[in-house]
């Protein structure tokens, strides 16, 4: 491999690394939003919900409270 | 209020529903009006941002990635995911097209922000005296409404209000608007 190419391998991977990171991230956020929404519609408390993500309900009712109050 | 509009602004509202169709959005809003806006080679909107280094792709790249935008099936798969098996268990409980919207789908008609800038575009052309709109008053509008999906498109490709209107005046003072 000449020098060049391993330039490049070594730029484009930190660049693959995060774009999977970043698809990653917006899956998950697509999946928490239709979880939460079916859990408020099942009579779940944000408190319920925070407790099964780990977060604050806070976060959680600042995040979804518009849209799933 | 198509009526004014010149070829290349029916071209441009065409190709918005067609690209936000391919996005998989059920709406058409500004920033597909925007891509539609530059699908044309020859049309004063693609002029104008090749003028200041920009391309439909790059247009498109930026709506591709925004957090409703087409999730990323191969940087997925890269780490191991398949999003079709995903696809697959998300549709069977919440619903077909529940994880994102079908790609290829026919959008239902423009969201508020589209229809805003096209009300804008036609205040542009008034404002410039032009008897149509084109897609140079489009990309106009985009520059002039400073917030919303279009805005977004023009911040994404770093482009200011002012690179925006100086570049469309310079396109329109060699092509005037009919």
């Amino acid at each position: 491999m000449s020098d060049d190419l391993l330039a490049t391998a070594a730029a484009a991977e930190p660049a693959e690394g995060l774009r999977a990171v970043r698809a990653l991230h917006t899956l998950a956020d697509r999946l928490e939003a239709l979880h939460v929404e079916r859990a408020r519609q099942a009579g779940w408390s944000w408190q319920q919900i925070a407790e099964c993500l780990g977060v604050s309900r806070q976060a959680v009712h600042q995040r979804y409270g518009k849209r799933f109050g | 209020m198509f009526e004014r509009f010149t070829h290349d602004a029916r071209t441009a509202v065409e190709q918005a529903r067609v690209e936000a169709g391919a996005l998989g959005a059920q709406r058409i809003d500004a920033g597909h009006v925007v891509l539609g806006a530059v699908s044309e080679p020859d049309a004063v909107a693609t002029l104008a941002l090749a003028r200041l280094g920009a391309s439909a792709d790059d247009v498109r790249d930026i709506l591709r990635a925004r957090p409703d935008g087409p999730l990323d099936a191969d940087a997925l798969a890269a780490i191991g995911i398949d999003l079709d098996a995903v696809r697959t268990q998300v549709e069977a409980t919440f619903g077909p097209g529940s994880l994102d919207g079908a790609p290829g789908s026919r959008p239902r008609g423009f969201d508020p922000s589209a229809k805003k800038l096209l009300e804008v575009a036609l205040r542009e052309a008034v404002r410039l005296r032009d008897r149509r709109i084109d897609t140079g008053h489009l990309l106009l509008a985009a520059a002039r409404v400073g917030e919303g999906p279009a805005q977004d498109v023009l911040t994404g490709l770093g482009l200011s209000p002012q690179d925006v209107r100086d570049a469309v005046a310079e396109v329109h003072a060699t092509r005037p608007a009919a």
